[in-house]
């Protein structure tokens, strides 16, 4: 990531995805598929492999009832994420929410592909 | 007929003895829940009237936990916030020797516990006011601390404060469980580190430790980062001084003669590298300073007898970073929808 990261103002949870509003009026969507399987804890990483796993990984994803997380914030730097079922775990930093919004590979900055970095 | 009427009036006593014991049984309960009540009221007022607490805690033992503590007490109260520090742990309350209180008593007023006052009014609270000699070791069961605890949290007049720091015991215990459970908005906790792999790994426990009590790390602190000597030799001159593990350290006098060299006694940079891995914030390092112990010895805080030194200067890096990481409730946050 080399621009500015703009603060986020604004987490509006729908359906199926989430509405990002930064300062300076830029605003995002990330499904809520996108933003389980970009989880970063250490169970979850290590599946987000250029192999078989990342797919396996998206496929488990993607069979979880599709539902409206609660929302924590932590400390001044991250969000947490509360699913009623799935991993819950990982700790997604403002930058990492940034990188998912901006279609980029939050792990290494690889472009964007459906269910594929 | 006596043999008749005797059981049915035994009987009859039987059954006043047990009501009046039933209702002495259910005052007993009901004022235990008033107190318990009452207490978690008063905690709910101390957690408004303080506006930011942070937890500090270790994996391991003898990182230098108390140290940091009393450091980040003194570096915020160097600003001119109002600051408290609450010694929880039980079996080892060192605090209030390191901010020059030690053979103080608490005063109590009203049923209500006032703090004593260290070095620039950083106010205190530790279970050592509370022994008669300091090498007695307070050797509580588990419901006994954690009451203690809970009475040291809501019993105590703190007043208005801008920041709390709590210090715990080492580990992953029950203490912080109690203290998250009943301090209402805790900003966060502060691991403390030092850089050998021993203590990394416990800080990682201390890291998912906060994932389970649903308390965020607000960073890691690697304490006894680095020992800097300062020396003298010929002006612009290479100096050579053999390190630890046969590693040779270089450096230049400048055109003064003067030269400083720092020694990575333990390793070098574990702590940065624990908090990348677990994606939390690092706060920074403190230098391996021996002042520390002396200051520790003689209650004289190395921030207070060197308020510009070195020391002083690292936690005042460490406490910005800290206070980065703080989200003012003044300012208006991020909207959740």
């Amino acid at each position: 990531m080399t621009e500015e990261m703009p603060k986020l103002k604004r987490f509006e949870r729908r359906e199926t995805d989430v509405v990002l509003a930064y300062v300076g009026g830029d605003e995002f969507t990330i499904t809520y598929d996108d933003l389980r399987h970009a989880c970063p804890c250490a169970k979850c990483s290590p599946l987000r492999n250029a192999d078989e796993t990342s797919k396996s990984l998206r496929r488990q994803v993607e069979a979880l009832p599709k539902e409206k997380p609660q929302v924590r914030i932590v400390g001044n730097y991250a969000l947490g994420f509360e699913w009623n079922a799935g991993c819950s775990s990982g700790i997604y930093r403002f930058e990492r929410i940034w990188d998912l919004a901006n279609r980029r590979d939050p792990d290494n900055g690889r472009p964007y592909v459906h269910g594929a970095w | 007929m006596p043999m008749a009427d005797s059981p049915v009036t035994k009987h009859g006593a039987n059954s006043e003895d047990e009501a009046t014991e039933a209702s002495v049984q259910e005052q007993k309960q009901m004022e235990q829940a008033y107190a318990q009540m009452k207490r978690k009221m008063s905690m709910a007022e101390i957690g408004r009237m303080i506006k930011h607490k942070v937890m500090v805690l270790s994996g391991k033992g003898g990182v230098g936990k108390s140290t940091v503590s009393t450091g980040l007490a003194l570096s915020l109260a160097q600003q001119g916030l109002k600051v408290g520090i609450l010694d929880i742990d039980i079996t080892g309350p060192n605090v209030p020797k390191m901010m020059g209180l030690e053979g103080r008593r608490l005063h109590v007023e009203a049923g209500r516990i006032h703090p004593a006052q260290g070095h620039l009014g950083v106010k205190v609270i530790s279970m050592a006011f509370l022994l008669d000699n300091e090498d007695t070791p307070v050797v509580w069961r588990g419901p006994i601390k954690l009451g203690a605890i809970q009475q040291f949290i809501a019993d105590v007049e703190w007043g208005n404060l801008d920041y709390l720091i709590i210090d715990f015991p080492p580990g992953t215990s029950d203490e912080p469980l109690t203290v998250a459970q009943s301090l209402p908005d805790i900003d966060g906790m502060v691991i403390v580190t030092t850089p050998q792999d021993v203590a990394l790994l416990d800080s990682r426990k201390s890291i998912t430790f906060s994932e389970s009590l649903k308390v965020p790390v607000l960073g890691v602190v690697e304490n006894m980062s680095g020992y800097t000597i300062n020396g003298k030799s010929a002006p612009n001159s290479d100096v050579e001084i053999d390190g630890p593990a046969g590693k040779t350290l270089k450096t230049t006098a400048d055109d003064q003669g003067n030269f400083a060299i720092t020694i990575d006694i333990f390793k070098e940079g574990g702590g940065e590298s624990t908090a990348e891995e677990f994606g939390v914030p690092f706060l920074g390092k403190l230098p391996f300073d021996p002042g520390f112990v002396r200051g520790g010895d003689d209650g004289v805080h190395r921030i207070v007898s060197e308020p510009e030194g070195p020391s002083a200067i690292a936690f005042a890096k460490i406490v910005a970073a800290l206070q980065e990481q703080i989200t003012d409730s003044d300012e208006p946050g991020l909207e959740i929808i």
